[in-house]
């Protein structure tokens, strides 16, 4: 696998040459600082782009265009990046090879006609196509609570800090879609394409000059930004007394999910004591928690961490029985304060590196994970594959037991189901 | 052992059948570094009635006993369970159960010997007792509640109810939480001595390992385990027809759901074998329904689509189509599917286009051993074997047949089934109420 970065003034190019896989995989990725109120304006728009296209004009010609270039996937999403939006435009496609000559060339001229040529006259989007993605837009976010488990993680994230973006629902508000006229997509559209930092990943068994002149015409973005926000939400101390915050909701299992909060964490903290940290406590096949809560107590069915390193958060999640929610977090609280007694053994820590040292190795086996590993390293300053492996080996148990006393359970989130009996 | 050919994706199967029956599939990449391996077994939570293969009389075991059973095999005597054995090695292990099979899985970059010669040990070795029997009914409670939490979950399973009169897919695979409360140790045991034998059994492994290594270790771990006669589970009539055409059912949810099922006796088609009426079948669907669909552009046009999926079951006499739709308008979607099943028309350019697809697929898929691994352990539940020129068949298939079959099915034959918000059914209930009982 072959690494090359190339800054062509106003994005980065990245190329990944490897002969792994038998298609090409491009990313384009748009970023900018996050807006609460520009989130579902995003979302529409994110959604505008795989609708229509100037050339192509109904989501049924871009879907035919797309599967003539030998079934072409074309996807976007939206995601939050710590204080940033972030919107990828996705492409796979079979390599040249399996396909015919050409057919990686004009699939990058789709994608290109996605994102530049939108289905736009006189300054605004279609009318017709913005009522589409209203209403599914409209219905997804009445369906919210359909989703209990994240719901909860919503309630969860708007309980432990409101004035941060983690309390954003990257989901969007239903009350901001009226406002969104065709003129206002379009302006936002232009926004985004001028003002966002962008930059691309092409990842395959490429010919990296000739990618490099293909990108260079397709991908015509000429101005230059700089970047002014950090990525890394504000570091805050936990609040002095622990938040307990509930909800009930018609369903037949309680959902709870818990904010521990980070303070002082260093770089190096963040990336690799409390890495193993969260595989020992709820990471692993084999943590704690699944050891404690389900497998000794059988209070739950699932439970796991997981670490939102940017937003300084570790999070934990359950579904239980609404009578056990006491039992429950007393047995999460005592496996907490275990990790800062340094309840734990050397072995685990072992056996955390091992899971780390595997997880690593299947980066390399997926083209999406390879190019987030480098997007991590541009936007972060992370370090490669090989530095972590090395870095990672180096960890000891005293470091993640200094981690674990920097780590406090802050805000717990219990939306608890209640079934109304039918009479 | 046997070395298979995948035709135009440059890639080799080695297969062997042990003398005892047991089967191994073996698909090495040469430029992986992972591995993927599934040892499964025929038996799924549809087998709840059987003859055990020492004894004459028919018996009968509490619904959802094969995933009850497949839980407990994660407990061990020795009382390391194996989540925390692979762990050691930073291997990943789970399961899954399915209305006709078990798998038990584990994937890695490590330890490949030992990690298969663990896995062919202990899916042999069940340990099972009174008390981690009780225990585990506490979580499988909170797994089926889960399940029963998801408004989908719920319409999917009511459409089977719907749909079968007496197949034992009218019972949710994981059972109920009543049913789970009755199984016993005995149960467990009489079900994994009776299908967790070499006979009804097979090994699925993919990415990155030498198949002489991996065949060696089979030999060794399953040679000696002898092969029994297969207990006999009384083949089920399914009559033809759906038991309940349509039915409305309420829940809490902000969108209602519609589900359709369409049943089609494969008898009909015998002159097929079942691959390539499956081939047929799907892409006929596809064509009507999916993505590139004029019918999919057309409700998208309305705005009656939030969410759609379709898929094809199997089962031994029949298979069946399920539509499952999220939308504003219940009742309006539901005409237009009626519609589009009896007057669609299928274009031979899509059809074309479509195969074109289908072939791209099966070369992508390629990149992904997870995604191979389903595909190749599909087929060998389905049609019993690999399939290596499935490109080719794809290729072959024939305009004419296609249009041929497709006026053959009865689409009339179906269950609806609509889930709506039940806060507007409260009305309704009220109403009803009033009307005297007597």
């Amino acid at each position: 696998m072959k690494y090359t970065k190339k800054d062509l003034g106003a994005y980065r190019l990245h190329l990944i040459e490897t002969d792994k896989f038998k298609t090409v995989t491009v990313r384009v990725s748009f970023r900018e600082p996050i807006k609460k109120e520009e989130i579902t304006l995003r979302n529409i728009l994110c959604d505008m782009f795989t609708q229509s296209s100037k050339k192509y004009r109904s989501k049924r010609a871009l879907t035919i265009k797309a599967q003539d270039l030998y079934a072409a996937d074309i996807q976007t999403s939206n995601s939050r990046l710590g204080n940033y939006i972030n919107t990828d435009f996705y492409l796979a496609v079979l390599n040249d090879k399996y396909t015919e000559p050409g057919n990686f060339k004009e699939s990058l001229q789709f994608l290109s006609e996605i994102i530049f040529h939108p289905d736009v006259e006189g300054g605004k989007f279609r009318e017709d196509k913005l009522d589409i993605v209203k209403s599914a837009c409209r219905n997804s976010l009445q369906s919210l609570k359909e989703d209990t488990a994240n719901y909860c993680l919503l309630r969860l994230f708007e309980a432990f800090d409101s004035s941060v973006p983690s309390s954003f629902r990257m989901m969007g508000y239903l009350e901001d879609i009226d406002s969104i006229t065709t003129e206002r997509l379009y302006q936002y559209y232009q926004h985004m394409i001028q003002t966002n930092l962008v930059d691309i990943f092409v990842i395959g068994d490429i010919d990296k000059e000739q990618v490099i002149s293909l990108v260079r015409e397709k991908f015509p973005i000429k101005t230059l930004k700089k970047q002014r926000v950090p990525y890394l939400l504000p570091d805050k101390k936990p609040r002095r007394n622990r938040l307990f915050a509930k909800e009930t909701i018609d369903s037949l299992q309680t959902k709870i999910a818990i904010a521990c909060r980070s303070y002082g964490l260093s770089d190096y903290e963040r990336n690799y004591p409390l890495t193993l940290y969260n595989i020992i406590l709820g990471g692993g096949d084999d943590s704690k928690l699944f050891q404690d809560v389900r497998e000794k107590n059988s209070l739950c069915y699932s439970i796991y961490s997981v670490p939102n390193k940017l937003d300084h958060v570790i999070l934990i999640r359950a579904g239980i029985d609404k009578e056990n929610y006491k039992k429950a977090i007393d047995v999460i609280e005592g496996d907490l304060s275990d990790m800062c007694k340094g309840n734990f053994s050397e072995e685990d820590v072992k056996i955390a590196k091992e899971y780390f040292n595997t997880a690593l190795e299947e980066v390399e086996e997926q083209e999406a994970r390879i190019i987030n590993n480098y997007y991590m390293m541009e936007l972060l300053g992370t370090d490669d594959i090989d530095e972590k492996r090395k870095k990672m080996a180096l960890v000891s148990k005293e470091e993640i037991v200094k981690v674990a006393k920097k780590i406090k359970m802050d805000t717990v989130f219990c939306l608890e189901g209640v079934k109304h009996e039918e009479d | 052992m046997k070395k298979i050919k995948l035709k135009g994706l440059e890639m080799d199967v080695y297969t062997e059948t042990l003398k005892n029956g047991f089967e191994v599939y073996l698909l090495p990449y040469a430029n992986k570094k992972n591995y993927f391996m599934s040892y499964a077994t025929r038996f799924g939570s549809t087998t709840t009635t059987f003859t055990p293969n020492d004894s004459n009389k028919e018996v009968s075991v509490p619904a959802g006993i094969a995933h009850f059973l497949e839980h407990k095999m994660f407990e061990q005597e020795d009382g390391v369970d194996p989540f925390t054995y692979y762990s050691e090695s930073g291997t990943g292990a789970n399961a899954s159960t399915s209305y006709d099979n078990t798998q038990y899985i584990c994937y890695g970059t490590k330890n490949f010997s030992e990690n298969l010669r663990y896995l062919l040990h202990y899916v042999n070795h069940p340990y099972y007792t009174d008390e981690n029997v009780s225990k585990e009914k506490g979580i499988i409670t909170e797994e089926l509640k889960m399940y029963e939490d998801i408004p989908e979950w719920q319409l999917e399973i009511k459409l089977r109810e719907n749909i079968y009169h007496v197949h034992p897919r009218r019972v949710d695979l994981g059972g109920s939480v009543e049913s789970i409360q009755k199984i016993t140790k005995e149960d467990l045991y009489l079900c994994h001595r009776n299908f967790y034998v070499p006979n009804n059994m097979f090994l699925l492994i993919v990415g990155h390992f030498d198949p002489e290594v991996a065949l060696k270790i089979v030999h060794e771990q399953l040679d000696s385990v002898p092969s029994i006669e297969k207990p006999k589970v009384k083949k089920i009539k399914e009559p033809k027809s759906v038991r309940m055409k349509e039915k409305t059912i309420f829940a809490s949810v902000g969108t209602p759901k519609v589900g359709f099922g369409i049943k089609v006796p494969i008898k009909d088609f015998s002159s097929y074998d079942d691959l390539t009426l499956d081939l047929y079948l799907s892409m006929i669907t596809t064509i009507i329904f999916g993505s590139s669909s004029l019918f999919r552009e057309r409700v998208r046009n309305q705005k009656l689509l939030n969410s759609f999926y379709t898929e094809w079951e199997t089962v031994e006499d029949y298979r069946v189509f399920y539509i499952i739709a999220s939308t504003s308008d219940p009742e309006q979607l539901v005409h237009e599917i009626k519609e589009e099943l009896q007057n669609f028309v299928i274009f031979e350019d899509s059809f074309t286009r479509m195969k074109k697809v289908w072939i791209a697929n099966e070369v992508r898929i390629m990149d992904s051993i997870d995604a191979v691994v389903r595909n190749i352990y599909d087929d060998i539940i389905h049609y019993k074997k690999i399939i290596p020129d499935k490109m080719e068949q794809i290729r072959n298939l024939d305009f004419e047949q296609l249009n041929q079959i497709a006026s053959k099915i009865d689409f009339k034959n179906m269950a609806i089934v609509q889930l709506l918000d039940e806060d507007k059914a409260d009305k309704t209930k009220k109403s009803t109420k009033k009307k005297p009982m007597k």
